[in-house]
């Protein structure tokens, strides 16, 4: 009996030690993340003008957004671009970036500098990247102008996704890298000797190797895919020129939240319902990668 | 390397001590420091000049103009006022767009304070009232037209058009003789709507008759004279430049001054854009919008632009309404419109225009019947608005999206969802 009430006490001393290093973390956290999110959601139920709509009306503006068509189209036309825009960014960063990890980490001549140089453009901030493609693309005096690329509605958005994987393929091959240079050369020797081809190689080395890489390196495109605004403030606008072919949450969220209605506002109560709704579109996300990749780490 | 390391040691005193030089602020000791916002970061240098005037004559008065970009203005606004950090002195766009910033309690009523309210055109004063309530000094207005490059209309025997027929023969000639005819795009939404539509289509629809009857509901969009506005807008897309789905505004503006374009469909805020990116002032021409008949009266679309209000719960009110006082004068009046011409003050003053393109643009007002934007007041109270419509529509019917006929009837049937005279 003493010694269950001894056990106990100690059990409790030990999660009290752990609480307490998390209890910073946990009060900045719950102030800075929690509570703002929570409450955007509450103000999602509300209507009326300036930063704090105070009509409550339930669920008037989902149905808003959901049944009234211009309201309906906006948001899933950002729904959808963001899916492309994902899907695009994703292959672009994961296949070349790897490909771009393969050629670094091979004993040529020039590619520990290429490995360096290669995560330069992530470094730079996406107002400048967005400005430099504009003056690419630029119609008049830009040198890929004899296209209107930007003002295309089939090219707009893959050349956002164009640019925005250009900037952050330095991360991917980052970790594709730290994956490769963590094979052990001793695999790979083994493998020549025993006659295995380039391909073979990478078959059934290097890629198990890096799933988990891939895994990673998808979510956080994804995160930060459906949290993207700059890219499309820098480019097209925060109206998602052209016509909202280019128009991503973020920039959605942004304008239907902020401006007035003369400038495509919606007020804020709709705006914190733009947000619920790609709050929980990039958890359900998040949930997903959880439920595959870990899992999978589990089992 | 040991002389690197000096360097950057050097570098880094010498940031600190001006660091500690500007940080020192005793100038400021005792002053009083009144912020005025706007959306107009060009204007700064000339804004600064403007406001000197006053400083000169108030030395305890700071006047600090700290603009935020156009596409931030309203957000910053309304999260500065609802946060009661907002600026002294707030720019007000007109009707709908500045109201908000009234309504929520946000702004002084000026009906008593501003001197010889009662002088100012009362269209102007009307943008910023409600209930006989004036929260905005009605500040400044703008005027609609077409810029033409001098030089190549002389080079190809050319003067400006007085009708639509002439207008388009115009573009007609320009093109076979290789140039571009109008330097203007269809990527930002703002620019075919509020100065190619609501400037230039004016004259099809019937300007501010029109505007009333639609803003009573008694007039729709889809009638015939709105229709032909549509049309003629459409009509110039031949005569733009290659590329022009991707042209965006500053793209536009640079064509324009670079002269690689012959005209520019513009607003008057734009004369002194060009001559800061270095178009010759003697080079540059405007004409009035074309009318669609010779003999036709010209309907002018003279925009209500700044209002200025000032924030309620400034801890310097009594010095910013003597501020706003000086902005309602006469001095104040001219010295707008001598540095940045273009803008033309609503102030009963006897002023002069020194510009010779501002005195141009506003000479035709006696003229004309002046009007505002199409669907600005009321039409663009509540979402989906008429700006944000037509800023579909327009840029849509440009890349055969839509027929003019088609984006006319978009633009209506949207703003029968919600605004109250066309749904009944």
């Amino acid at each position: 009996m003493g010694s269950n009430v001894l056990h106990t006490r100690r059990k409790w001393r030990k999660i009290l030690f752990r609480l307490g290093f998390l209890l910073p973390a946990l009060l900045i956290y719950t102030f800075i993340l929690l509570i703002p999110i929570v409450d955007s959601m509450r103000l999602s139920f509300y209507t009326g003008s300036g930063l704090i709509p105070n009509t409550f009306i339930g669920f008037g503006n989902y149905i808003k957004i959901f049944t009234q068509e211009v309201f309906r189209e906006r948001v899933w036309g950002a729904f959808t671009n963001n899916i492309k825009f994902f899907l695009i960014v994703t292959l672009l960063q994961n296949i070349l970036g790897f490909f771009l990890a393969m050629a670094v980490t091979r004993p040529i001549k020039g590619a520990k500098f290429m490995r360096k140089i290669s995560f330069l453009p992530t470094t730079l901030s996406v107002l400048v990247v967005g400005f430099l493609f504009r003056q690419i693309l630029n119609p008049i005096w830009g040198i890929l102008g004899n296209f209107p690329w930007l003002g295309n509605e089939h090219t707009a958005l893959p050349t956002l996704a164009v640019a925005v994987s250009w900037q952050f393929i330095g991360e991917s091959i980052l970790l594709y890298t730290v994956g490769i240079d963590g094979i052990p050369i001793e695999l790979l020797e083994a493998a020549r000797i025993d006659g295995a081809n380039w391909f073979q190689e990478m078959r059934h080395i290097i890629l198990p190797a890096i799933m988990p890489i891939v895994g990673i390196v998808t979510l956080l495109i994804y995160v930060g895919d459906f949290t993207q605004f700059d890219i499309v403030y820098a480019m097209t606008t925060t109206s998602g020129n052209p016509r909202f072919k280019t128009d991503l949450f973020g920039s959605l969220f942004y304008r239907t939240a902020f401006s007035t209605p003369a400038r495509g506002g919606w007020g804020m109560g709709m705006g914190a319902a733009v947000s619920t709704i790609m709050f929980v579109v990039v958890a359900f996300g998040v949930g997903i990668w959880f439920f595959v990749f870990q899992r999978k780490r589990d089992a | 390397m040991k002389l690197a390391k000096r360097v950057v040691v050097l570098s880094l005193v010498a940031v600190l001590a001006m660091g500690l030089v500007f940080a020192g602020g005793d100038k400021e000791k005792g002053k009083v420091r009144i912020v005025t916002t706007s959306w107009r970061t060009e204007d700064v240098e000339r804004m600064n000049r403007i406001n000197a005037l006053y400083m000169e004559k108030h030395p305890n008065v700071i006047i600090d103009f700290q603009p935020t970009a156009d596409e931030e203005y309203d957000a910053n606004t309304t999260a500065s006022l609802e946060t009661g950090i907002g600026a002294d002195i707030i720019y007000l766009r007109s009707y709908d767009e500045g109201l908000p910033y009234y309504e929520a309690g946000h702004l002084v009523d000026l009906t008593d304070i501003i001197p010889n309210l009662d002088k100012f055109p009362s269209a102007a004063v009307g943008a910023w009232s409600k209930d006989g309530v004036t929260y905005g000094l009605p500040s400044a207005g703008v005027t609609h037209g077409v810029y033409y490059n001098k030089a190549i209309f002389k080079k190809h025997g050319l003067t400006p058009p007085k009708t639509w027929a002439e207008f388009i023969k115009l573009n007609e000639t320009l093109l076979a003789k290789g140039e571009v005819p109008i330097a203007q795009g269809a990527l930002d939404d703002w620019t075919l709507y509020e100065v190619a539509f609501s400037g230039l289509g004016a004259n099809f629809y019937g300007g501010e008759a029109a505007r009333q009857a639609l803003l009573a509901g008694k007039a729709k969009l889809t009638d015939p004279n709105f229709v032909k506005a549509f049309e003629a807008v459409y009509s110039l897309k031949k005569y733009l430049p290659r590329g022009y789905e991707a042209l965006d505004y500053s793209a536009m503006l640079q064509m324009f001054a670079s002269g690689q374009a012959a005209m520019f469909i513009g607003g008057s805020w734009e004369i002194s854009t060009f001559e800061d990116m270095g178009a010759d002032p003697a080079n540059v021409g405007w004409f009035a919008p074309p009318v669609e008949k010779a003999g036709d009266r010209l309907q002018y679309c003279f925009h209500v632009d700044i209002g200025v209000g000032v924030n309620k719960n400034s801890k310097h009110l009594d010095e910013a309404i003597e501020y706003l006082k000086w902005v309602a004068g006469a001095e104040y009046a001219q010295a707008l419109m001598n540095e940045l011409p273009g803008f033309f003050s609503y102030t009963p003053a006897d002023v002069k225009i020194n510009d010779p393109l501002a005195a141009a643009m506003f000479e035709v007002i006696a003229d004309s019947d002046p009007t505002v934007r199409t669907v600005w007041e009321k039409l663009s109270a509540q979402a989906p608005s008429g700006n944000e419509l037509m800023g579909i529509a327009l840029p849509g019917m440009m890349v055969d999206k839509y027929t003019p006929k088609e984006a006319a009837e978009f633009v209506q049937s949207q703003l029968e969802t919600w605004y109250p005279p066309f749904r009944k």
